[in-house]
């Protein structure tokens, strides 16, 4: 009963702040424009408890735009692996969730997800801030169903 | 003996002091959105923080001493915390006072800067340890004028004693005037001292990622970042004991209330001041605190001295 109301708190808290770091695994900075976007005092993320870390280990969401290189994928591996549990990969843009117009050139993985498992596809190109709430806010709805 | 256990866990301890000063760095936060034209986190975004950040795993790096860099987030929090039974005052009987505590204060509230350095150094990362050796330099350019400036309102009322202090000036209200540029000067060195926009060189996002705390993850975070903000109410009840001591003959509840006021009013002074100003640099920031802060300051302390030889003898 103790245990579970405590997870319920955590939950809530989890649901209430999402810190995110950003990453772009080789976007054509189209999709990082509108995460930024997103960011300013217009969208003011900060009143869903969104905040910016500039470190993989205060963050609890990565999110991803572009397809991952061969260059980059090492280091989103390192990344990934540099953020502490329980953690969350948002793949933002056409590009992150398949490849995009990118997929099968020579020095292109494909989508973020054949390297790191993803939670929340948003695709677009480039998406929109408002795609890009819409799917956090999914992501943190679904962490509540999921308990 | 339950008392003291009261005391130091439930009020003015550990419990009361959290929650006071999660809601000021909630006040911190909505000010500053407020004046940025947003909206703003929820009432209870800093509580939610805290315990997602207690809820999460914590990576000590292979390199990081694991007891040094576990140990210190917890330093940090138990000074401020401590620093804390000595400052707030609201009645005519302080709850803990003895001839000497505002210099006990002023130094608990430098156990945190220096547990942040020694966290940040000993976590073996290049971006923690540029922060740490900021955050030292830092330290010894602000420290001297909030020194003086806390120092020099002692100096007038000619006690130790922070109780003393603030029954000086509530007494003899019309003094406190005399100490205008004291409170600006120790307000902007409080402000390098909680690392607060103009002088949070040692955390500079855009430049060394998170600074000190850069290594830091889970739990250990959570204490260091309630450490800075219990050191925000801390110092904003020492201004605001020295300086502007008021409703003291009000009774305990009515007075609790004008205390209150008071802090959120020292808070909001420090929110204005981070919205309006950009980061400085550290030679900057130094040189700011060493020519034009530290002399205001002793001119402060001559204007103090002065005005003791004159009115009071």
């Amino acid at each position: 009963m103790a245990i579970k109301a405590v997870k319920k708190i955590l939950t809530w808290a989890r649901i209430k702040s999402p810190w995110i770091i950003h990453f772009n695994t080789g976007a054509c900075n189209a999709c990082d424009i509108e995460i930024i976007a997103a960011l300013t005092p217009r969208y003011d993320l900060e009143r869903f408890g969104v905040l910016l870390k500039g470190t993989p280990r205060h963050a609890d969401v990565l999110v991803c735009s572009g397809p991952v290189t061969k260059e980059v994928e090492p280091r989103l591996k390192r990344i990934y692996e540099q953020m502490v549990e329980p953690k969350f990969v948002i793949a933002v843009g056409t590009c992150a969730c398949t490849g995009g117009v990118f997929s099968g050139c020579y020095n292109i993985k494909g989508g973020i997800d054949t390297v790191i498992p993803v939670s929340a596809y948003i695709p677009g190109c480039p998406v929109s801030p408002k795609a890009i709430i819409d799917g956090t806010v999914k992501l943190l709805v679904s962490l509540e169903e999921k308990k | 003996m339950i008392s003291a256990l009261f005391a130091i866990l439930v009020f003015p301890g550990i419990l009361f002091v959290s929650a006071f000063s999660l809601a000021a760095e909630f006040a911190d936060r909505k000010i500053h959105a407020r004046l940025q034209n947003r909206v703003g986190p929820p009432w209870f975004q800093p509580l939610a923080d805290f315990i997602k950040l207690l809820g999460k795993a914590e990576l000590i790096p292979t390199n990081a001493r694991p007891l040094i860099f576990s140990i210190t987030p917890v330093f940090a929090l138990a000074s401020a915390i401590t620093a804390y039974l000595y400052v707030p005052l609201w009645t005519k009987d302080a709850l803990f006072s003895f001839n000497g505590d505002v210099i006990v204060v002023l130094y608990l509230l430098t156990i945190p800067t220096m547990a942040f350095f020694i966290g940040g150094w000993y976590s073996t990362s290049l971006y923690a340890k540029i922060g740490s050796v900021r955050l030292m330099t830092q330290l010894f350019a602000y420290e001297v004028p909030l020194f003086i400036g806390i120092l020099s309102g002692a100096l007038l009322a000619d006690t130790w004693s922070l109780y003393g202090i603030a029954l000086f000036y509530h007494n003899n209200p019309m003094f406190r005037f005399f100490n205008i540029i004291g409170f600006a000067v120790s307000l902007i060195a409080l402000m390098g001292k909680l690392e607060k926009v103009p002088f949070d060189i040692p955390e500079a996002e855009t430049e060394i990622v998170a600074g000190v705390c850069t290594e830091y993850s889970g739990k250990f975070l959570a204490l260091f970042r309630l450490a800075l903000d219990v050191e925000m109410v801390v110092g904003a009840s020492l201004l605001a004991a020295v300086y502007l001591p008021s409703g003291m003959s009000l009774g305990p509840i009515a007075g609790f209330a004008v205390y209150i006021v008071e802090i959120f009013f020292i808070v909001a002074l420090i929110s204005l001041l981070r919205t309006v100003f950009a980061r400085l640099r550290i030679d900057q920031m130094v040189s700011f605190c060493w020519k034009y802060m530290a002399p205001l300051g002793i001119a402060q302390l001559l204007i103090n001295l002065i005005v003791k030889a004159v009115l009071i003898k």
